[in-house]
Formats: structure tokens, sequence, C-alpha cells
């Protein structure tokens, strides 16, 4: 389930990343940083036949800095680092004696990280630029915890992900806005099944670009070439081959020249182990131009 | 600096919501008692004590304060511990009986007096099937038996387990919505097929039903009833 929730977790950065730049690179000496709170408490979700079941109470709470610094006119460093991670389960009770049947548990850490380089493949100033990403995702996270082990603030594997991002800027009226769309492969590693992750975001400036307001559809589609609960002969409890299609709003707000506050809100509404409940950040950001 | 603390105040603000509280699950069932004694005929002028078994409104089996009695206690007597005692040859039932969740819970049987005391042949093997309670595949034909050790459930070729669950536990249990004071048998590792669980110093009449259960959701997944 956790694993799931991770997975919401890279769709929203994704979407930070995409505000940040998508395929559009920041140059040499300028950046892009974020310190924000994202979390998604769920008692429901998809299952692996795409229909939603209940489960107990689940709530993740990961406090993330993100930062897109350029390092050359045509390379972006990129590191999304998980700073604290927050999994806990509710108690369980029974409604007719009120008896505690399962104690809830918590389990807080580092959470998984990721270290990247976005590169431009076209010049800066492009109509349409186009970038390739490749994404190291750090294990940082606690694979493990809790009494049944059913906790986590990482899912404990090693993935590599090359995404490549297209986008173009043009004009409503007297707003700007931006399309853009992205391709990745994630290679996972433990076991764990690879991914093709896909996005779509539409994005328009408002109050003299002080306002930015986006949508977005990402989506990961499993290779299903994992291991099962039946290949694998450990107590592992984690899920593999999770899935979704997702949509999220983004409002960026501009406080000063540079400082903002920014608000997400995402949300699965087809997917298979996974989290069938909105996911919400919340952060501010500071644009270096 | 500025963005720095209002991100620190706002990440303070959002983690105070990350506590832990409370879930119910619907575990209320109906209780049951049960004369568990197997006795077919008590020899005339002996005494027999007659045992019950009471299941709570969650399944859990506990002590409770019951009435005996006996539908002609000229055959024979019973007093209020169970003792019951053979006068004369013939054949009566003998009454168990308790209130509970303003439920009248009765249970009988019926008992001859003869020249010896003997006992019904108690069967004690039962098939039944698994279904889903989720929309999680399982489903699948069993047949629960009594061992000379315990019991044995066995799962016919019919099987079927959806495998993208973690933690996936077989449970007996007398509250098919909850594992509280279950059996765990363990943790289901076959997800086709045939397969049996041969479970040592269990009574057969010990648990109502078999309960499939997501140990890291912490949610029911299947069942069935013996």
């Amino acid at each position: 389930m956790k694993n799931l929730a991770i997975i919401i977790i890279l769709s929203s950065i994704t979407s930070s990343a995409v505000f940040a730049g998508g395929p559009w690179l920041k140059p040499k000496g300028k950046g892009y940083y974020k310190f924000s709170e994202w979390w998604t408490v769920f008692d429901q979700h998809y299952t692996d036949t795409g229909l939603i079941d209940p489960n107990v109470t689940t709530g993740i709470f990961n406090t993330t800095l993100y930062t897109e610094h350029g390092i050359g006119e045509r390379i972006n460093l990129l590191l999304n680092a998980t700073l604290f991670s927050r999994n806990y389960m509710n108690n369980v009770r029974s409604r007719t004696t009120e008896e505690l049947l399962i104690p809830g548990e918590a389990l807080q850490s580092l959470g998984d990280s990721d270290l990247g380089i976005k590169y431009g493949l076209t010049k800066a100033g492009s109509k349409t630029p186009v970038s390739v990403s490749l994404i190291l995702g750090i294990p940082l996270g606690k694979s493990v915890g809790g009494t049944l082990n059913n906790l986590q603030t990482g899912d404990g594997e090693f993935n590599q992900i090359i995404q490549f991002d297209a986008g173009r800027g043009f004009n409503i009226g007297k707003s700007s806005a931006y399309v853009s769309t992205y391709v990745g492969f994630n290679n996972r590693t433990k076991g764990f099944s690879e991914e093709l992750r896909y996005g779509l975001e539409l994005g328009i400036g408002l109050l003299n670009n002080k306002v930015w307001l986006s949508s977005k559809l990402n989506a990961i589609e499993s290779f299903k070439n994992g291991f099962t609960a039946e290949t694998v002969t450990s107590t592992s409890v984690f899920a593999n081959n999770a899935e979704f299609t997702s949509l999220a709003f983004e409002a960026n707000i501009f406080l000063t020249k540079n400082i903002g506050i920014s608000a997400n809100a995402a949300g699965a509404f087809r997917g298979e182990i996974i989290a069938a409940a909105p996911s919400y950040s919340l952060g501010v950001f500071y644009d270096l131009n | 600096m500025k963005a720095l603390k209002l991100g620190i105040g706002l990440v303070s603000i959002l983690l105070l919501n990350a506590c832990i509280s409370d879930d119910y699950i619907d575990d209320n069932i109906d209780p049951v008692l049960n004369i568990i004694s197997s006795i077919d005929t008590l020899e005339i002028n002996t005494d027999f004590v007659f045992e019950y078994k009471y299941f709570n409104n969650v399944g859990q089996s506990e002590s409770t304060e019951v009435s005996w009695s006996s539908a002609d206690p000229n055959i024979i007597d019973i007093d209020a511990t169970g003792l019951a005692t053979a006068f004369q040859l013939g054949s009566t039932h003998i009454y168990v009986e308790t209130i509970a969740d303003d439920l009248n819970l009765i249970d009988s049987i019926e008992v001859a007096v003869g020249e010896m005391t003997t006992f019904e042949e108690v069967i004690e093997i039962i098939e039944g099937a698994i279904v889903t309670t989720s929309s999680y595949k399982l489903e699948g034909d069993f047949v629960f038996e009594a061992t000379e050790t315990g019991v044995e459930l066995s799962f016919k070729d019919n099987y079927s387990a959806s495998t993208a669950l973690p933690g996936l536990y077989i449970y007996l249990s007398n509250n098919n919505n909850s594992i509280a004071n279950a059996y765990e048998i363990g943790k289901v590792e076959t997800f086709e097929g045939e397969h049996k669980y041969e479970i040592p110093n269990l009574g057969f009449t010990d648990y109502a039903y078999i309960v499939y259960y997501c140990k890291p959701f912490n949610v029911k997944v299947g069942e069935g009833t013996f």
C-alpha cells in the first residue's frame, strides 16, 4: 500500500519539476528551490482488479526539499530530498466492545530521495524545448517498520529513471501559457516491476504571471515483471505492480519577485494496488531567475 | 529566510494532523450457545455432567450463566450445574438456556436412558467453499476434518487466490468479521491448486469460520464457514 503512496509522491514531485522547468532548463547559476509538505491519508485502495476496497486508515507525510539548479547552460542538477517521512496506521477497535484489537503504529525517518541530471537536447530559447533527465532513486527511507513490518518510508530499492520532456509556450490572449509532456522508463531493482511513466500538463500564468495555475495528467503503467506474493518467499509485505492514472491541480503564487507559495492536489481515478484517496502538498518556493 | 520560516511553520502545522486515531470494525455477531456433550444414551441410575460452549457477540468463548432443564425429569433430571441423573428407561430432551443481548438462546439434545451409556458418533468432517469478501480473487472448495492429533484443512484443485496482496494470512475464527481471538494458521504461500494445513491440538468444533486477512492492510479478504 505504501508503495502506492510512494508512487504518488513521485507524481507530486514531477508536478513540482514541471512547474520548475518541465523541458525548460534553468540557466547556469540560477535555480528553483521548493520546501514542501506532501501528504495523503487513505482508508481505501484500488485492488488488482481496479475496484476499490477498504483498508485501515493509513497516513503518509513527507517533508521535502526540491531543487533544480543550473550547473551549465544546458545542464540542471535535480535533487528531491525527503528530509522527513512519517507513515502511520490507525488503531483498529471493535465497534461492539471498543476493545483495541490492533494497535496503531507509526514510523519516522528520512525518506527515499532522488538525485538527477537534466540535459537540454535543444538550444536555450527553443520554441519547443526537449530535455532528457536521468534520475536516480536513493533508498534512504526505511522499507520495513512496525510490529507487522507493514510501515515504510521508502521502498528499499534503487531505481533509475530516464525521462524525456517536451513543451511549448504560447499565449492565450494576454496570458502566458504552456503545454508540456513527458515519457519515462523506471528501471527498478529488488524484484520491483519496471514502469512506464507519462504525463501531460497545461499551465497558464495570470496577473502578470504572478499566479500560475496548472493541471496535469500523470500515469504509471507497470510492466508487471517483478515479484508477487507467490514468487517471493521472504516475509516482505510490500505491494508490487502498482499503477495509476491521476489528475493533479496546482497553483503557484508569487508573493515577491522570487518567493511564492505552492499548493497541489492530486488523485488517482484509475489504479491497481494504489491508494484511492487524494494527495496534497503545500510548500514555499524560491525561484532564482 | 522568510520562505524557510514559512515552510517550517507550514510543515509543523501539517504534522500535527499526522496522529494515530481509531478505526472501528463491525464485529458484532449473534451469540451462540451449544451443548457440546455428545451422549446418546445414559445408563439408568447413573450421573452425567453436560457441558456447553458459549460464544459472545464478538465470537469470544466465555462462561456465562445458563440454566439446565429436562423435558421429563422423571426420566432424566438435571441440576443447575448440568449434572444429570437417569431415573427410568425412556427418552427425553435436555435443554440449556441463557439470555444474551436480549436474545433467548436455547440448545437441546435428545438423550435416552438405557442399560449402558453410549455416545453418538460425531461427524467430524465438513466440506465447504471459501468466498472472497473483497475484490481480490479468492475461491475454492475445502474439507475440514478431525485428525488424531488435531484438525486438517485441505483445499481442492479449484482453489485460487490473488497474488497481488502482500501478507495474506489464513485464520480460524469464531467471528467472520474479526481475527481477534482467532487462531492464526499462517501466511498464505499457495495461491493455486491443492494444498493442506495440518493443525495440531485444535478441536473440530473450536472454530466456526475460515478467515483470510491481509495483515499489512488490516483488512479481511475472504471467508469460509464450517
